[in-house]
């Protein structure tokens, strides 16, 4: 396997995508699944349907969407023009892109931590007069733990996967937003690169896999510490 | 079991409707930068001789000489340069004997006016789209020009890979980019993008479009009867309507 520079690029982008993806997904995610899990309000079911809305939409859709949103002719895109802030065809377009698809299954997996807590204990905390933020901090956020841990892990897997949404919004620039999945393709479509675009999917099966493992691994050490 | 039997029977129906291949059937691969003189051969064609019936794939010479290569039905293959054209000839999938030129064209810069003015302008832009060079053939004549003109290290980020020729036009249409590689001919069909500037000849090989008859569409009548068309003085004014060159 001998990769061009701008192949050990795509596997850099494709694993600096997906972690600032989940990390700038999780405090959202926690908050959403929080609100969802629970606190009472009228609309809650309109919340559900868009979060889980990714999850069931082609990524294409989710991707012309936002072109045209943040696009140069798009409302949010020339607003952030003016401002000089220059979101499709950069490293950005791809974070965002990821980070919508894999939304859901962060929600989803923290929802079903977080369902998991014994109310009792929540409960208990409220009349030992905690504040709905310690409860939260103290409480909810230690005991979700392995939610956290089973939603950050799918979702970064879901992120090094992305390809529908990344192509069209960060488009495919070797060496700044071109990551594996677009690289992948890239050989893909031509006859002389068939060993090429081979040898990134092995890499890609390898990322994955330890992806996986680790994430076994941490669930393995959490179910013994209860 | 009375089930089975119609559940199979339904099954096998489905499966038949999904079986296109009929004699007078005349598959195409064309590349994208021919889509509308292609298309319009094609229906006036088929309105001269009834019954047959064209399936136009449009794409990346590359993409296609690969789709030819893993065996897709392919009568007629048009290519945007000689490699591709070569690289299906070596491993006997075309009818080398039939090898013709179609057409030729030539390799401009379009986006919105005033972005750019000669190939110097372009290290000062931002984000320009090319055909991926691996499978595109306007992106190859786009990276021998670079090459040839000492701008390849500048613009290496640059460079917004496009899956064939008519997606670079449409990031220059929509403006996502400051400007595109295409070929004159399709820069004509833009509504936003305009011809910026024609790239000097002395960068690049000549674009020029060979054709010729796969291995199975030598066997199929209508494709040759249709490839004899190609070359015809009807041909020749459509493509000249379009902008190509004569060949």
């Amino acid at each position: 396997m001998i990769f061009s520079s701008t192949d050990y690029d795509a596997i850099r982008l494709s694993v600096q995508v997906a972690i600032t993806a989940t990390l700038v997904s999780l405090p959202v995610g926690f908050g959403v699944a929080y609100l969802i899990t629970f606190v009472r309000f009228r609309g809650k079911v309109l919340l559900e349907v868009l979060v889980n809305l990714p999850l069931t939409l082609p990524p294409v859709v989710v991707g012309y969407l936002l072109l045209l949103l943040l696009g140069r002719n798009g409302w949010l895109g020339s607003l952030l023009n003016t401002a000089g802030i220059r979101i499709i065809f950069t490293l950005k377009a791809a974070v965002i892109a990821s980070a919508i698809v894999g939304f859901p299954l962060l929600v989803r997996s923290l929802r079903i931590g977080m369902e998991g807590i014994d109310p009792q204990l929540i409960n208990a905390s409220r009349t030992l007069g905690a504040r709905w933020h310690d409860t939260l901090l103290t409480v909810i956020l230690p005991l979700s733990a392995p939610g956290l841990v089973a939603g950050s892990s799918l979702m970064f897997a879901r992120s090094l996967g992305e390809f529908g949404a990344t192509i069209i919004v960060a488009g495919n620039i070797p060496g700044v937003t071109q990551t594996i999945p677009l690289a992948i393709y890239e050989y893909a479509s031509s006859p002389t690169s068939e060993t090429m675009a081979l040898s990134l999917c092995i890499v890609s099966v390898a990322i994955s896999l330890v992806v996986l493992f680790l994430h076994e691994v941490m669930a393995k050490k959490m179910a013994r510490k209860e | 079991m009375k089930q089975i039997a119609k559940m199979a029977v339904i099954l096998t129906c489905l499966f038949h409707l999904s079986v296109p291949a009929v004699a007078a059937d005349v598959n195409l691969s064309v590349a994208a930068s021919l889509k509308e003189v292609i298309n319009e051969l094609s229906d006036r064609f088929a309105k001269q001789h009834p019954g047959v019936k064209f399936v136009n794939n449009y794409g990346a010479s590359g993409a296609l000489s690969k789709q030819i290569e893993n065996g897709a039905p392919s009568d007629i293959f048009i290519a945007a340069n000689l490699e591709w054209m070569d690289y299906l000839k070596n491993i006997k999938l075309i009818d080398s004997a039939s090898i013709t030129t179609f057409t030729y064209n030539t390799l401009v810069f379009a986006g919105a006016p005033g972005k750019a003015s000669a190939m110097q302008d372009l290290i000062k832009l931002d984000r320009i789209a090319i055909g991926s060079p691996k499978s595109v053939p306007a992106g190859e004549y786009a990276m021998e020009a670079f090459k040839k003109a000492g701008l390849d290290k500048q613009l290496g980020k640059k460079l917004v890979m496009a899956k064939d020729v008519r997606e670079c036009l449409m990031y220059a249409e929509r403006g996502e980019v400051d400007g595109a590689f295409v070929y004159r001919t399709d820069a004509l069909l833009g509504k936003q993008a305009k011809i910026l500037f024609t790239v000097p000849q002395e960068l690049y090989s000549r674009v020029t479009y060979p054709m010729a008859l796969t291995a199975t569409g030598r066997k199929n009548s209508y494709a040759a009867t249709f490839f004899t068309y190609l070359h015809g003085d009807e041909a020749a004014s459509v493509l000249a309507r379009y902008g190509f060159a004569a060949r």
